[in-house]
C-alpha cells in the first residue's frame, strides 16, 4: 500500500471518527487545522487506525506525530 | 503578577495543543467561583513549589507527563478492555515504590484538581455537602490522603475541636500533604489501611479515588465500616473506565459501584456521577469515557 492510499484511508477514518465529512487531510495537516482533533478524539483515531490497518503503535509514537504525514509514515513502516 | 491559571492554560496550549482543546471546553463551563478558588489554590501551591526550589513550569511538565501516561493507558484499555495492571504488587513496583514516578504523578494530579472539570465539580460537591455534618463530626479520618487538598478543605470546614487523622501508604503523599496543609492538628499515619487499628471509631471518613487502586474494593469498604461510628458518614469517590498507571480494579459502570456499596453494608445518602469529557451520555457509553462517581454513605440499618 503506498502512502497516498494510506492517506486516503486515514482521511476516511477521520471523517468517520470525528463525524465530519468535510475533512480533507494532507501530509501537512496538524491538530490545529482540524477543530475536533483533540486529545479524546486522538485516542479514538489511534485505535480506529490500528484496527483498520491491523497494526499496533508504540506509546511513544502515539504522542509523537506533529502532522498527518508523520502518522502516515508510522503506518507505512508497518504495512508493506 | 499574572494569574496562575492564565499562565498554566497558555503554557499547555503551547506544549500540547490537542490537550489544550479539552481544557478549553472545560473553561466554557467554569464560573467566577472557580477562578477565585483555582487562583488562590495555585498561589498557595506555587509557594510550596518555590520552597522546594521548583517552579510552576515543573508542575506543568509533571501534568503533561501524567496525561501522556493516561493516553497510552487509554489506548491499551480500548484495545483490551482491561487495565494494564491488576495486582497491588505490580503497581507498587511500577509507581508507589518509585519516588521519581510518584513525584511527577502527585504534582500532575494536583494540577488536575483544578484543570479537569469533573475533579473540580467533585471537590465542590464535597465542600458544599460536608457542612451538613459539622455538628456530628467529632473525629475525621481520610484514607489515601494523596496531595492533601480534600483534607485541607475538611480542616477549613470542620469545627476547631474535631480531631483529624490521615492514613496513606505513600511517604511522598504524606510529605506533600504536610507541606500543603501545614497544620499540627492532623495526625498522619504512614500505613496500609488494613494494618491501621487504633480501636477508635470515626464520625466521618473520606476515601477519595482509592478503590480503583486496590485488588478488593469490597474488602476495603468493609474495613472502613468497622472504623466508622454507628451514625457516621463515609464520603468516597471512584471512577469507572479510567485507565491509569496505578489503577488495578476496573468498574465498568456506575451500577457496579452501587452494587459494591450495598454489598459492603452501606446505603447512599446522596450521590453524583460526573463525566470526564464534554460528550453526550450516549457517546460516553460508546467510547467508554470515564465517569467519576462520588457518594455520601451511611451504614445500612438492615445490615
Amino acid at each position: 500500500m503506498d502512502k497516498s492510499e494510506i492517506l486516503k484511508t486515514v482521511n476516511d477514518i477521520f471523517i468517520d471518527v470525528l463525524d465530519d465529512d468535510t475533512i480533507v487531510l494532507t501530509y501537512e495537516t496538524t491538530a490545529n487545522d482540524v477543530e475536533e482533533w483533540d486529545s479524546l478524539n486522538h485516542i479514538q483515531l489511534v485505535v480506529a487506525i490500528e484496527k483498520q490497518f491491523r497494526i499496533r503503535f508504540t506509546s511513544q509514537e502515539i504522542q509523537s506525530w506533529n502532522n498527518v504525514g508523520e502518522l502516515v509514515n508510522s503506518i507505512s513502516n508497518r504495512v508493506h | 503578577m499574572e494569574q496562575p491559571l492564565n499562565y498554566i492554560y497558555q503554557k499547555i496550549e503551547t506544549l500540547s495543543p490537542m490537550h489544550s482543546k479539552k481544557l478549553k471546553k472545560n473553561i466554557a463551563f467554569f464560573d467566577e467561583r472557580y477562578y477565585e478558588q483555582a487562583n488562590s489554590f495555585f498561589a498557595r501551591y506555587i509557594n510550596i513549589l518555590h520552597h522546594d526550589h521548583k517552579t510552576l513550569d515543573y508542575s506543568i511538565d509533571c501534568y503533561l507527563r501524567m496525561i501522556a501516561d493516561v493516553n497510552s493507558e487509554t489506548v491499551e484499555f480500548l484495545r483490551t478492555g482491561k487495565y494494564t495492571s491488576s495486582t497491588f504488587a505490580e503497581v507498587n513496583q511500577r509507581v508507589y515504590a518509585r519516588p521519581e514516578t510518584m513525584e511527577y504523578y502527585m504534582h500532575g494530579l494536583i494540577m488536575s484538581q483544578f484543570l479537569w472539570k469533573h475533579h473540580y465539580q467533585m471537590l465542590q460537591y464535597f465542600t458544599d455537602t460536608l457542612p451538613q455534618y459539622i455538628k456530628a463530626t467529632k473525629s475525621y479520618l481520610e484514607v489515601g490522603v494523596g496531595h492533601g487538598l480534600y483534607l485541607s478543605k475538611a480542616l477549613e470546614i470542620l469545627n476547631d475541636n474535631t480531631t483529624l487523622t490521615a492514613v496513606d501508604i505513600s511517604e511522598t503523599s504524606i510529605t506533600l500533604a504536610k507541606n500543603f496543609i501545614k497544620d499540627s492538628r492532623i495526625n498522619y499515619n504512614l500505613k496500609d489501611i488494613f494494618e491501621f487499628n487504633n480501636r477508635k471509631k470515626y464520625d466521618f471518613i473520606t476515601l477519595g479515588e482509592v478503590l480503583e487502586h486496590v485488588e478488593d474494593p469490597l474488602k476495603l469498604l468493609q474495613k472502613l465500616k468497622t472504623l466508622l461510628s454507628d451514625e457516621g458518614i463515609l464520603f468516597f469517590t471512584t471512577p469507572t473506565n479510567a485507565p491509569a498507571i496505578d489503577h488495578i480494579y476496573l468498574f465498568n459502570t456506575v451500577g457496579e459501584i452501587q452494587d459494591i456499596i450495598k454489598a459492603a453494608g452501606f446505603e447512599i445518602e446522596t450521590e453524583r456521577s460526573l463525566l470526564s469529557e464534554e460528550v453526550s451520555p450516549e457517546r460516553a457509553a460508546k467510547l467508554k469515557i470515564a465517569i467519576l462517581y462520588g457518594a455520601f454513605l451511611k451504614k445500612s440499618k438492615a445490615s
